[in-house]
């Protein structure tokens, strides 16, 4: 049985609101029911074989080609099965998504894996502002699971965020780790303005230094015994992040952000040991 | 254009009628007497067997000003969770416990409201409040100018000005900021939060002015009924929700020297602190000694279970509850050194102890209070709930059987401290027609209102009769604004814009003089700018302005 294909026949003006269109919601279904479902599509609603054509029928590995950067609510409260986007993905990626795995060739805009709670989210490409973050007015963004950036992320990823693991290969943006409760985020590349504002709890894990905002404290070098379980549990990943040469124990220890609960901690790679 | 409502069972306590099958004749907006024989009637309604009464009309709802946009702002996952789309005939928004202006007019139509009336609009954000409201349609409007923990006020009465000299500031700040009547949030206890107090009593000073809330309610129940200003001191007590706060109450009825006085969601203020939780009802005490003094009025203020937000002016008691907001989060705030603003999100639970008592305690004040006349039906929009849940409170008002079976489910240890399942009343239709209707009506001295007597406004709402309650209120089947149809079967048909309802008492303009200096020397806005012209009301053509008489005016 082959995976339940979307094929985007043309480009809408309008942004289309894929919620519909998840694991969950799709399983019981026949192709003509699927079919003939409805997307709310800027002010209209659009059947769903008026934007795509539809191919296979097994719902666990769902398929959607031709992908762009206005389908947004793509597996959204996702429960089960495994939703892969040939393209780019529009805002609220995997919005409260619950289990399952989604995986994204090119970039996600805003709000990727916006209020997580489990599972996993590949983006190949550069993610968005807010990413693994609350929504707006919301206290508690991403609750659990794994989000992977392999480009770069946007500003503010981790906003609000309760537990779980972001990882991104590439730099990220201004706020990263704002208003952290728990959780981790790992970042290889550079970080910019404010990294860690007003976090409370948490752990922002860098390979390079950070400009930090003086109401975090420096607690001296480390050698960090949890460090290697952590990079053991990245190992299953298909990233940078699970190479054995990625992995380090020994980091540079900063608390904060003291104007917070001051339980939040930075932790950087040491690159020369020695020095 | 001559309508004619055929046969309905009319409730009409502003003309003493109760239940009678009458025909209601409207023309060109008016309700009028039966017209000679040969006038051709236009549009003709069977209403027989349906039951008819006055719009209804919302004395206490906080529908705007800058709380309300705060709240909104604060709980956006109330917006997301209930949007509203767009119909032919009524624009999209959004709604929950503080909807937006459009969805907050529809609703209200759709439940037979036709007025409402924001109770706390803080001169210096009037303009704002009125901009809003105007964005309601089809409700009529009006606003309580609050007053009280304002800095100039406060120094007039420290350095013991006369009471004339007050009447004058309380009488132009009314046409300032265009208000019906004057509300007053915890006498001088915004202000002294500011100086660090954290409770204030009644005879309490203000530890910078020196003046205590008695004094404030005293002076200002004083200039209210000097003026002749139809609806009483509008007050929200010291002490909200506070464990033995009925005594404060108690004193403040009797304190006040048999002067006009309204006291607003009085269930906040009905606590007595006995039992093992120290946490008990004063809803006995308090109804009784409202059943004995005339002076008095109150409105409930009635809690339902359920997410809500509250917001109030009262800064000090917000800042005691953030302790309690569900969910977590809350603003505080001062306004230009005027007033505060409270915005606490309350999730009110059947299976919570106190929760429960103040459920039973609203309902204990609403059926241990004798006389309609002086009660309102309010929950305190949204404080204690959205308006969204009056048809279920009238159907516990009118429906014994059902309030007691709602009893029964609530937390054991508030069932055993109210005396709720021993009362037998049961409120007829009448009596929610005067609550919600006349009684309203004259409280606030609206003219031409709450009635369906010849010359009212043709502001009518049709129900069809139901045994469930609920049911019945929840969904007209027509409702007629000045009228015009606007509701069929509970749903909007065609919509207007309402007017504001305003009060513009006497006033002696050199009060202007030591005004203009204040407003130079200490506020941001210059004294011309801060007042709000009718034409800012009128001038988008919508909006109109209702002016009602003071008394001593010829009507």
């Amino acid at each position: 049985m082959s995976g339940l294909t979307f094929t985007l026949k043309y480009r809408p003006d309008q942004r289309v609101d894929m919620s519909p269109l998840v694991y969950q919601k799709l399983a019981k279904l026949e192709p003509a029911e699927i079919a003939s479902l409805t997307l709310q599509n800027g002010k209209r609603k659009s059947r769903v074989d008026e934007l795509f054509g539809i191919s296979g029928s097994d719902a666990t590995n769902m398929v959607i080609k031709n992908s762009f950067g206005k389908l947004d609510f793509i597996g959204r409260e996702l429960e089960g099965g495994s939703i892969k986007i040939e393209g780019d993905a529009g805002a609220y990626l995997g919005l409260g998504m619950k289990s399952g795995a989604i995986k994204v060739s090119g970039n996600a805009d805003i709000f990727a894996g916006c209020e997580m709670k489990n599972g996993c989210l590949e983006i190949a490409g550069d993610a968005g502002d807010f990413l693994g973050a609350a929504l707006p007015g919301n206290k508690m963004g991403m609750k659990g699971g794994t989000i992977l950036v392999k480009g770069n992320a946007g500003e503010r990823a981790g906003d609000h965020m309760r537990r779980g693991n972001i990882l991104i290969e590439g730099n990220a943006g201004d706020y990263c780790g704002s208003r952290m409760t728990a959780g981790t985020i790992a970042v290889m590349g550079q970080t910019g303005q404010y990294l860690g504002f007003a976090m409370r709890r948490g752990t922002l894990l860098l390979w390079n230094p950070p400009a930090l905002s003086a109401s975090f404290n420096d607690c001296g070098a480390h050698t960090l015994s949890f460090l290697p379980i952590l990079f053991a549990s990245f190992k299953k990943l298909n990233s940078r992040f699970a190479a054995a040469s990625a992995a380090f124990n020994r980091v540079q220890r900063y608390a904060g952000d003291m104007s917070e609960m001051g339980r939040g901690e930075v932790l950087v790679k040491i690159t020369h040991p020695g020095f | 254009m001559l309508i004619k409502l055929t046969g309905g069972t009319v409730y009409d306590p502003a003309s003493g009628i109760d239940g009678q099958q009458q025909d209601i004749y409207i023309q060109d907006g008016r309700i009028v007497n039966k017209p000679v024989e040969d006038i051709q009637v236009d549009r003709e309604y069977d209403l027989k067997g349906k039951t008819v009464m006055a719009g209804a009309i919302d004395m206490h709802t906080h529908i705007g000003g800058g709380k309300v946009n705060i709240a909104r702002t604060l709980m956006p996952e109330g917006h997301r969770a209930d949007p509203v789309a767009r119909t032919h005939s009524t624009r999209s928004g959004c709604g929950h416990a503080t909807p937006s202006t459009f969805v907050t007019g529809y609703r209200y139509a759709e439940m037979g409201y036709t007025t409402g009336f924001e109770p706390a609009v803080l001169p210096t954000n009037a303009r704002q409040a009125h901009m809003e409201m105007a964005d309601i349609p089809i409700l009529d409007k009006g606003g309580y100018i609050m007053l009280g923990s304002d800095d100039y006020l406060l120094r007039m009465m420290a350095a013991k000005k006369d009471q004339k000299a007050i009447n004058d500031y309380v009488a132009w700040t009314i046409h300032a900021a265009k208000g019906i009547g004057v509300k007053v949030v915890n006498a001088g206890g915004i202000s002294a939060f500011k100086f660090n107090q954290r409770r204030l009593d009644l005879d309490e000073q203000n530890s910078h002015y020196g003046v205590t809330p008695r004094a404030i309610l005293k002076t200002l129940a004083t200039a209210v009924k000097e003026l002749g200003i139809a609806h009483p001191l509008h007050v929200h007590g010291c002490n909200l929700g506070v464990p033995g706060n009925m005594n404060t109450t108690l004193d403040t009825i009797q304190g006040i020297g048999g002067l006009p006085l309204h006291l607003t969601h009085i269930q906040f203020h009905s606590y007595g602190t006995e039992g093992d939780f120290k946490f008990s009802s004063g809803a006995a005490q308090i109804a009784e000694t409202i059943n004995k003094n005339k002076n008095i009025t109150v409105d409930v203020g009635q809690i339902m279970f359920g997410q809500t937000v509250t917001a109030s002016g009262d800064s000090m008691i917000q800042f005691i509850n953030h302790k309690h907001a569900s969910p977590n989060k809350w603003v505080t705030m001062d306004i230009e050194c005027d007033a505060g603003c409270g915005i606490v999100p309350f999730k009110y639970k059947d299976q919570n102890f106190v929760n429960a008592l103040q459920w039973a305690i609203g309902l204990e004040t609403f059926l241990l209070v004798d006389d309609p006349w002086r009660i309102s039906l309010t929950t305190d929009h949204p404080n204690g709930a959205p308006f969204t849940s009056y048809p279920h409170l009238i159907r516990l008002l009118m429906d014994r059987s059902f309030r007691n079976e709602v009893l029964s489910t609530i937390h054991p240890e508030a069932q055993k401290m109210t005396t709720l399942a021993s009362i037998n009343r049961e409120y007829s239709l009448q009596e929610i027609a005067i609550m919600t209707r006349a009684g309203a009506a004259r409280l606030i001295g609206l003219k031409d209102r709450g009635g369906l007597g010849s010359g009212n406004w043709g502001d009518v709402t049709v129900y069809t009769d139901n045994a469930d309650r609920q049911l019945m209120f929840e969904k007209p089947a027509y409702v007629f604004k000045d009228g015009e149809l606007v509701v069929k079967d509970g749903k909007i048909v065609h919509t207007k814009w309402g007017t504001t309802h305003v009060v513009k008492p006497d006033f002696d303009v050199s009060v202007e003089k030591d005004l203009r200096k204040y407003f130079d020397r200490f506020l941001t806005m210059k004294l011309d700018n801060f007042k709000i012209s009718d034409d800012e009301i009128t001038e988008d053509g919508r909006g109109s302005l209702t002016v009602h008489p003071t008394k001593g005016e010829a009507v």
